[in-house]
């Protein structure tokens, strides 16, 4: 083919490695989520807490800028996994925010006009369409959770010197792990909220009722039925069971009442069935063809 | 040459429907057109090709690949034209047919320059920066076809393609159609209501009935067929038919001075008007008798079952 000619030719060039097809959505749906001022501006407000985490290191293990600016800590403060659990979890829900606001227009988009049989008309397979939407979360996550939360780890391990990198080698486990467990969490559900619903504002609303109301609906269930497994609807109480867990902490330290209530297995078992659910979710709806029944 | 398309005893089962049963065959030509009424299973047959729909039972290939074994090999030889509306409303064009080619792997480069090229073959080269979204209906079949043909397929799949267009645009859009057919690289399966869109485009079509195969009729060789195929009208018969018969050609009279002649290759039309003359028959009309696809596709629903229509020029 050719402009000038306007005429028709096959293309028989070289052409990408199949295993690298799926990079090719992560990389368009990136430039489309950055076409958005205030999503780009959102994103840059998520380094926020790592630039005041940062910050906070270095005046903690510097004097002279204490002096300079004269703040006094009674007691040095610790630098521990309480501090990064804390971290993690300030960006992990603006992590959540961000992925509520861009998982379902990433996916809504390509149903709303069909255009999901042109992608798997393709050599694409639903797996690879699905790992290339998520590779877009999952980056986006990673540079606001635990990218950060390492380099602020390795940051403080220079500072404070005598080993204390190796004797606290299992937090930066703890924190790789913890904040992996979380973006599949939130990616694979927000991906199949998207799915069901393709209405991009409804899906932003019910991935936060998912979070915010259903444990109110747990609570309720809790009194009237008079147990405690509706704690397991609540699932920021029970991914904060099983951080703490990782962190190697007291649940009752986080403030969070109800901690002992439910088993540590069963919060696990919660976030693996809610992510085989999600999957479940996706295999069900995420097709070029809806098929008849009858 | 390899078959295009092979069936070999292909089921479709749509939760409890059996929506394509039992077709056999094997179409080889440069385009294939694909009929029947609503309901027959024509789209079915295109989402199974594609993948889409897992055969109950039976096989289907392209170019020789299995769609059950080997979907990837033969998806990279497929380009998509959907019937319903298929595109990303706030992408420009450009951008979109881009991203389509990129994913049938092209390189980014060499996408974006396709896609450009795509979209001037198909006349919408000064609209290409506008989004998706803004294109009229006739806009977007046309950057439809440039998302299916951008990474050059070996065969490019047509649902209802002048579907909703006006008769300008149709014609476009066929005219398009054939471009691509003699540039020779590409195969086309076109799946169309209107005949005389197939009759227009295609060498070889298959109609579907009620999930069966109704009829698979090569136009090539009807139309060569039909060329030897002669109706006449004459004032009397008067010995005319013994002669002709005696020239060597197969020969029926209808009454009223009505025949019908089928002409060997040696014999040539003047050798008939002799013929009128030695037994003064005045030869008062002649025409070239051609099955139109309108014929064929009516025999086909009529007949039921699956059969070989080609009249191959017999009586």
């Amino acid at each position: 083919m050719a402009v000038y000619r306007r005429s028709y030719s096959a293309y028989k060039a070289a052409v990408t490695p199949r295993w690298s097809r799926f990079t090719v959505l992560a990389r368009y749906g990136f430039s489309t989520l950055f076409e958005s001022r205030p999503f780009t501006a959102y994103a840059v407000i998520c380094l926020v807490p790592f630039l005041g985490a940062l910050v906070f290191i270095y005046v903690v293990h510097n004097a002279s800028v204490q002096a300079l600016l004269n703040v006094r800590f009674g007691r040095p403060p610790l630098i521990d996994n309480s501090f990064f659990l804390a971290f993690l979890g300030i960006e992990a829900w603006m992590g959540f925010l961000l992925t509520a606001w861009a998982a379902p227009g990433m996916i809504s988009k390509d149903f709303a006009n069909h255009s999901i049989q042109l992608y798997l008309s393709r050599p694409l397979s639903r797996a690879e369409y699905l790992a290339g939407k998520i590779a877009v979360l999952a980056t986006l996550l990673s540079f606001i959770t635990w990218i950060p939360a390492l380099l602020l780890f390795e940051i403080q391990a220079e500072l404070q010197g005598g080993g204390w990198g190796w004797q606290n080698l299992w937090l930066a486990g703890a924190i790789l792990l913890a904040a992996t467990l979380w973006i599949a969490l939130i990616s694979l559900l927000s991906m199949a909220i998207a799915v069901w619903v393709r209405w991009r504002i409804a899906a932003t609303a019910l991935m936060i009722g998912v979070f915010f109301l259903l444990p109110g609906f747990g609570e309720v269930m809790n009194v009237i039925l008079r147990t405690h497994w509706g704690k397991l609807l609540n699932f920021p109480y029970v991914i904060s069971l099983i951080w703490a867990h990782l962190f190697r902490l007291p649940v009752q330290e986080l403030g969070m009442t109800g901690f002992n209530q439910v088993p540590l297995w069963s919060a696990w078992a919660c976030l693996l069935a809610l992510c085989a659910f999600s999957l479940w979710g996706l295999n069900l709806r995420l097709k070029a063809r809806e098929v008849e029944r009858g | 040459m390899a078959a295009v398309l092979q069936f070999e005893d292909l089921q479709i089962k749509l939760g409890t429907r059996m929506v394509l049963d039992r077709l056999n065959g094997s179409l080889s030509g440069r385009c294939i057109g694909l009929l029947g009424p609503n309901g027959s299973g024509k789209s079915t047959l295109i989402n199974t090709l594609l993948g889409f729909y897992k055969p109950f039972a039976g096989t289907a290939k392209v170019f020789g690949q299995s769609v059950q074994s080997d979907l990837r090999g033969v998806r990279s030889h497929i380009g998509y034209m959907p019937e319903s509306d298929a595109f990303i409303a706030d992408m420009t064009g450009v951008r979109f047919v881009r991203y389509m080619a990129e994913l049938s792997g092209l390189p980014a480069a060499e996408a974006m320059e396709r896609a450009h090229e795509a979209f001037f073959f198909v006349g919408l080269g000064e609209a290409r920066y506008r989004k998706l979204g803004t294109y009229s209906l006739g806009m977007k079949q046309m950057a439809k076809l440039a998302q299916a043909i951008v990474h050059g397929p070996k065969l490019l799949l047509l649902d209802e393609p002048t579907n909703g267009l006006d008769p300008e645009a149709r014609q476009r859009m066929l005219e398009l159609v054939r471009t691509i057919r003699d540039a020779g690289e590409t195969h086309i399966l076109i799946s169309s209501h209107l005949l005389r869109d197939i009759e227009d485009c295609c060498d070889e079509v298959i109609i579907l009935k009620e999930g069966r195969i109704a009829a698979l009729c090569n136009l090539e060789e009807e139309r060569k067929a039909n060329l030897k195929f002669l109706e006449l009208e004459v004032n009397q018969e008067n010995g005319f038919l013994e002669s002709v018969r005696a020239l060597g050609c197969e020969c029926a009279s209808f009454g009223g001075g009505r025949l019908k002649v089928v002409l060997p290759e040696s014999i040539e039309v003047r050798q008939l008007y002799r013929v009128a003359l030695e037994h003064s028959v005045q030869i008062r009309r002649m025409n070239y008798r051609r099955d139109s696809l309108e014929d064929i596709f009516l025999r086909a629903m009529s007949d039921g079952r699956e059969s070989k229509v080609a009249t191959n020029g017999r009586l």
